[in-house]
Parts: C-alpha cells; sequence; structure tokens
C-alpha cells in the first residue's frame, strides 16, 4: 500500500510525518500548480468547484508515482465537499486507474464502528507498536500546530519587518527544509527552530501596517494556489494579515464539536448575522469578519471557489456588516479561469482604498 | 393581520400546510403571483449574482410582497428528512432575503425541521405565538394543516401517450411553468408524455440510493437519483429530461451520479437559468424526442422470430 493524499495547504508536512511515523510508504503529490488543475478540470463535471478539480489532478500526479490509496477527510453536511469521495472513486475507476478511497468521516455519520474499520484498513499496514502508533499521530498534530504558528507569525510580522522580504523569505527556506527532514523528530527540532527564528525577526514596532483578515471557504483560503497566493502577494505589499482558519484549527474544532465547546468567539460574532451552522464554513466567515471589525483590522477579504453552496450565503450577509461597522470587505471568486492580472489589479485597489481611509484622506473631509 | 407566504421554492409541495396553518389561526393570506418577468427581474436585481435561478427568482417573490403585508413567511427548511438536508442555501435562507432586500416588514423565519411531528410543531408553535397565546389553538391549525398537507398531491402521470419521458429535478424547476418555460406542455404538444418522481414507489427510490457508496444526505439527491436510475431500468420510460439550474451545486453532483449509472440511456439535461432563451429549450427538446421517436420504432420493428 503506497498513500497518497490531496496537496492542502502544509497538511502534506504532518501528513509526511505521520507516515513516517506509522512506517508506511507514501506519495506527496507535486505541489499544487497549473498543470494539477489542467489535469483536474480535463476530466472533472464542469460545474463542480475548484478544489474538486485540484485534487483530481492531485490524485492522477500521485498515481503516476506509484500511489495506490487516497485518504481523504470527509464531512456529511450539506456542502458538497461530502460527496468528493463517491464522484473522485467514480471518476478515477473511468478512467481506468485502481485506487482505493480511505475517507475519514465523522463517527457521528457513521458511526464509531465503520470509523475505526477504516481507521484500521490504514493503520494496518504499519507494523509499529501501538504506543509508536500514537506517538505518529501527535508528532504529526505536533507539526501541524507548529508550522500554522510559523505561517501565522510570518503573516503579522510582514507588515512590521526592517528588511523588506525576510519573513516571506524565512517562511519559503522553512518550508523546503522541512520537506527534506528524514524523521518525524528532525523536523519538529527544525520547526522549533524556525519558529524561535521568526519571532526574533528583526521589526520596527513603531510601523502600523494596514492589517488585513482572510476569509472563506477553507480549502481555497489555505491553499496558496488556489487563491493565486495571495497571503504572499499582501506580505509583499508589506501588509500584516491573519486568517483563523487553519488545519491545525480544523483539527482542533473538530475534535472539539461534539461537546460545542469550540470556536466559540466565532459563534459570539455570528451571532447576530447567522445564527445557524448552515455547512461549509459560512458561519466561520460571517463570525471572522464580525471579529477583525472588533480587533481593529483595516478590512476582510473574503476568498471562496465558483458556485460554493455556504459561501454564497455568507456573501450576501457581508455587504450588511460592512455597512453596519464602516467595516470594508471584499469577496473574491476563484475558478480554474481566474487571470491573475485581473485579481491583482482588485487586490491592489482595495489596499488602496484601505490606505486612503488609514490616512484619513478621504473619510472626514 | 396580513400573512405573505412567496410562490417561490417549496411553495408548491408544501403550500397547503403553510395556508392553512395560518389561515386557520385568523391570518389574512396574500401569496405573491405566479412567477413572471417582474418577478423574475426583481429577484435578479436584489439577490448575490452568484446564487442559482431559483433563489434568485424567490428573492422576486419577496419583493412581491414586501409592501403589501404585514409580516412574511421564509421557511427556512432545515430537513425534511433525518440526517438528510435540501442545500445550504435553504439554510441560510432568511439571512440572504434580509440582507439583500431593504426595508422588510416583520418575517417569520423559524428553522423548519419536519423529520417528525413533534420538531414540526416546534415551528408551528413558535410561528403561531405571533398569531394568539392560545397554544390549543395552535395545536388545532397545525394538525389541520397537517391534514390538508397529507391530502395534497403533487405529481404528473400522464397516461393516453404512446411515448413517455421521466422529468427528474427540483420541484422548483418542474412545477414553475415561467421558469422552464412550459416544459411539461412543451413535450405534450411533441406527443411526449410525463412521469414525475411522486408516481413511484419510495421503497424503489431508497433501495436504489442505498448502492451508493455514500449514504446521500441530500434529500433532492436520494430522490433525483434514485427516480431517474430506477426509471431508465423501467421499459414504461423512453428516456428521462432533467431539469437543472445553472449553478446548482446539488445537481452538479447528482447528473454525475446518475450518467454514472445509467451508461447510454436517453437522458436531457436542460440547463436553466435567467438568460436562458426559448428557441434553444425548443430545439433541444424537438432533437431529443426525435432521437425518442427512432429509438421506439427500431425497438417495435425487431422481429419477434430473432
Amino acid at each position: 500500500m503506497k498513500v497518497t493524499f490531496p496537496q492542502m495547504g502544509n497538511i502534506y508536512l504532518a501528513a509526511k510525518v505521520l507516515c513516517e511515523g506509522l512506517g508506511i510508504e507514501y506519495v506527496i503529490p507535486p505541489q499544487n500548480s497549473r498543470n494539477a488543475l489542467n489535469i483536474g478540470s480535463l476530466h472533472s463535471p464542469e460545474e463542480m468547484c475548484l478544489p474538486f478539480k485540484i485534487m483530481i489532478g492531485n490524485y492522477i500526479q500521485a498515481i503516476k508515482q506509484g500511489a495506490d490509496t487516497v485518504i481523504l477527510t470527509g464531512s456529511c453536511g450539506p456542502c458538497r465537499f461530502g460527496e468528493y469521495c463517491e464522484l473522485q472513486m467514480n471518476l478515477l475507476k473511468k478512467l481506468g486507474y485502481n485506487l482505493e478511497f480511505i475517507v475519514i468521516d465523522m463517527p457521528k455519520d457513521i458511526g464509531i464502528k465503520e470509523l475505526y474499520k477504516r481507521i484500521t484498513r490504514f493503520s494496518l499496514n504499519s507494523k509499529k507498536s501501538k504506543y509508536k502508533k500514537t506517538k505518529a499521530l501527535l508528532d504529526a498534530i505536533k507539526v501541524m500546530n507548529l508550522m500554522d504558528d510559523i505561517e501565522a507569525s510570518a503573516h503579522n510580522l510582514a507588515g512590521y519587518e526592517k528588511i523588506k522580504g525576510n519573513c516571506k523569505s524565512l517562511l519559503n527556506n522553512c518550508k523546503t527544509d522541512a520537506l527534506k527532514c528524514k524523521s518525524p523528530l528532525e523536523m519538529i527540532n527544525l520547526l522549533i527552530d524556525y519558529k524561535h527564528k521568526i519571532n526574533h525577526i528583526s521589526i520596527d514596532i513603531n510601523k502600523n501596517p494596514l492589517k488585513v483578515a482572510i476569509i472563506g471557504e477553507i480549502y481555497t483560503v489555505i491553499e496558496p494556489f488556489s487563491n493565486l497566493c495571495i497571503e504572499d502577494k499582501l506580505m509583499d505589499y508589506g501588509v500584516s494579515t491573519k486568517r483563523k482558519l487553519t488545519p491545525s484549527w480544523w483539527i482542533k474544532n473538530t475534535a472539539l464539536s461534539p461537546t460545542k465547546l469550540n470556536s466559540i468567539d466565532i459563534k459570539k460574532g455570528s451571532k447576530e448575522y447567522l445564527p445557524l451552522y448552515i455547512g461549509g464554513h459560512a458561519r466561520e466567515c460571517i463570525g471572522e469578519a464580525v471579529l477583525a471589525y472588533e480587533d481593529n483590522f483595516d478590512g476582510a477579504i473574503q476568498i471562496f471557489p465558483m458556485g460554493c453552496m455556504p459561501e454564497i450565503v455568507s456573501k450576501s450577509i457581508l455587504p450588511t456588516i460592512s455597512k453596519d461597522k464602516d467595516f470594508p470587505i471584499m469577496s473574491l471568486v476563484v475558478d480554474e479561469m481566474t487571470g491573475e492580472a485581473g485579481y491583482i489589479t482588485r487586490i491592489e485597489a482595495f489596499i488602496d482604498l484601505l490606505e486612503r481611509r488609514q490616512k484619513d484622506v478621504l473619510l472626514r473631509c | 393581520m396580513k400573512v405573505g407566504i412567496p410562490q417561490g421554492l417549496l411553495y408548491y409541495k408544501y403550500h397547503p400546510f403553510l395556508i392553512t396553518f395560518f389561515s386557520e389561526l385568523g391570518a389574512e393570506i396574500i401569496t405573491s403571483v405566479n412567477t413572471n418577468k417582474e418577478v423574475l427581474d426583481a429577484g435578479v436585481k436584489y439577490c448575490v449574482d452568484e446564487a442559482c435561478l431559483p433563489i434568485k427568482i424567490f428573492h422576486g417573490h419577496i419583493s412581491f410582497l414586501k409592501d403589501k403585508c404585514d409580516i412574511i413567511v421564509i421557511p427556512r427548511l432545515m430537513q425534511l428528512h433525518k440526517n438528510e438536508y435540501i442545500c445550504p442555501k435553504f439554510c441560510g435562507l432568511p439571512e440572504m432575503v434580509l440582507n439583500s432586500i431593504p426595508n422588510m416588514p416583520k418575517t417569520i423565519t423559524a428553522p423548519i425541521y419536519a423529520s417528525s411531528k413533534r420538531k414540526l410543531y416546534y415551528w408551528a408553535k413558535s410561528s403561531g405565538k405571533l398569531f394568539t397565546k392560545n397554544n390549543l389553538k395552535i395545536k388545532g391549525a397545525f394538525m389541520k394543516a397537517l391534514d390538508k398537507q397529507e391530502k395534497h398531491k403533487t405529481g404528473i402521470n400522464d397516461k393516453k401517450y404512446e411515448l413517455k419521458v421521466a422529468l427528474s429535478g427540483h420541484p422548483y424547476n418542474i412545477y414553475d411553468n415561467y421558469v422552464n418555460m412550459n416544459v411539461i406542455k412543451k413535450l405534450n404538444n411533441l406527443g411526449v408524455g410525463v412521469i414525475t418522481e411522486e408516481y413511484m414507489d419510495t421503497n424503489l427510490i431508497n433501495t436504489e440510493a442505498k448502492n451508493l457508496y455514500k449514504k446521500p444526505f441530500w434529500t433532492f439527491a436520494r430522490n433525483n437519483y434514485g427516480f431517474t436510475v430506477n426509471a431508465s431500468k423501467n421499459k414504461e420510460v423512453g428516456g428521462i429530461v432533467y431539469i437543472s439550474s445553472f449553478n446548482c451545486g446539488i445537481d452538479s453532483v447528482i447528473v454525475e451520479l446518475i450518467k454514472d449509472r445509467i451508461c447510454d440511456f436517453p437522458f436531457l439535461i436542460l440547463k436553466i437559468d435567467e438568460q436562458t432563451g426559448e428557441a434553444g429549450i425548443n430545439t433541444r427538446l424537438e432533437a431529443f424526442v426525435d432521437m425518442l421517436e427512432r429509438r421506439y420504432e427500431i425497438e417495435s420493428n425487431i422481429s419477434t422470430n430473432g
């Protein structure tokens, strides 16, 4: 068994640690690129959302490197993501690939027994002891947390750095170095090292950079290729960004959701505008927009793939928040046809707007 | 009090319930007009661009009603069956409407869980409180409304045609004749009868849906998939016509699942949105019916001697 998984932000690092810890063979699909998307959109149904298409590209690229099993998280909520596995299985079968899917669904939807069965299907191939298996899982979670921390610091400090581009290069180096690590322990040490480095970058505390919150659909927000590297672009402009949705947030949120203790701040923030969970991350999107305003951010950018059902609901609510609180919010819709030039123009125009508001040029004249 | 009930989305299926319930409570009912150009235009004007056609039309109906009544019912239909949903947009419907249309009157937006009588009664209780404090009266109105709903039958099963097609899709696309440009009448004029999912045994539909790897969590996905796949096995029906609105997230999944299953059975997908032209729909229907007729003739010409 040679497992693979879709590329999604920094999850590949955690997956690498997990597979290495368990002693399972794995293939990391090549970083998302135009190539993956082209393969994906060639074979996918036309009206499916962007993440689906990129994932198909990932699988096919991974199969060429020998992968035969796919691990995918699932959901049974009203959003289309829950149906991905079924369609992807059919699609790949039709293309003539023999691939096994292991779908990790929430226990409340498939039952704890079925979940256990699926997890053992995956971990049976590991000859490690139970202790080592648990250790591998904990290491993976640790790596994910560390990586998300480093990324968040880099995005935040980019506005304050003394030497321009410092944060960005450090972050990029960190990712490339991490991929080269041979063992879980080595990677954890490396990440701790980098965390220290990034938190001690020389900064100018008197700077007052623009602060922008990135909100929206989780895949397009955490996968840089799908949002045309918006965070890197904002780092280049010297804008501090923050996003709440990360893989580690997702794990924590999912684990805590049966107890209803998950993301209390988001729930509180969204209460006035969207009091119910409607699937996907629409409620999170609304809550984060409100929280960003309360944390004195200058603006927020919502990103979602074309046709994303929950985000369409939040897109219709965001203008009201923007009006109520005098808080600029821009929505960006991405799909395989998004052109980079138009996209950059809109981001630059939005940043210009925020800059002028900050300097009070037009506001009170 | 004047209660406005918009004729959009699932109105075609559940209007007896809503109308009976509120009129039993002593309200005056005002329903919006059948969908027409003004309704559609108002919907397109107010709704976000990315939404699908039925949602836009629903916005149009609300904007038609908003100055004509004191309170508007926006049915936030969460569940019809246990562990099943309709679509995220249905769950967030009141938020979409209230944040898109200015100067709205009061609204009833309590979530509707229709998976059991008891859960549905929660909705009735909270909505009925706006009209009367008498719990008995609410209960009476609720029982009467349920009764009316049970007696109400939708669905089409044309008998007198030799050639028949299964008409599949979401109810609000099938029964709204403005949106689908009278597709049923058009088919009938071409000499083709229509059968809809209400005339198929629910057990058959459910067993078919059980063959899927993942239990469908959308009610319409289960219904449409089960119905269409069963119809394709059925000798009674010559082909399938599926009415789908452009950019419908659920249809993008169901259509693929169906295609995967029925192989080369005749299957026509009519995509509709606010810019669909009638001529294009006519051409496609005629071509499809021509093809079905030819298939039918060839099949009946086969010699019985083998």
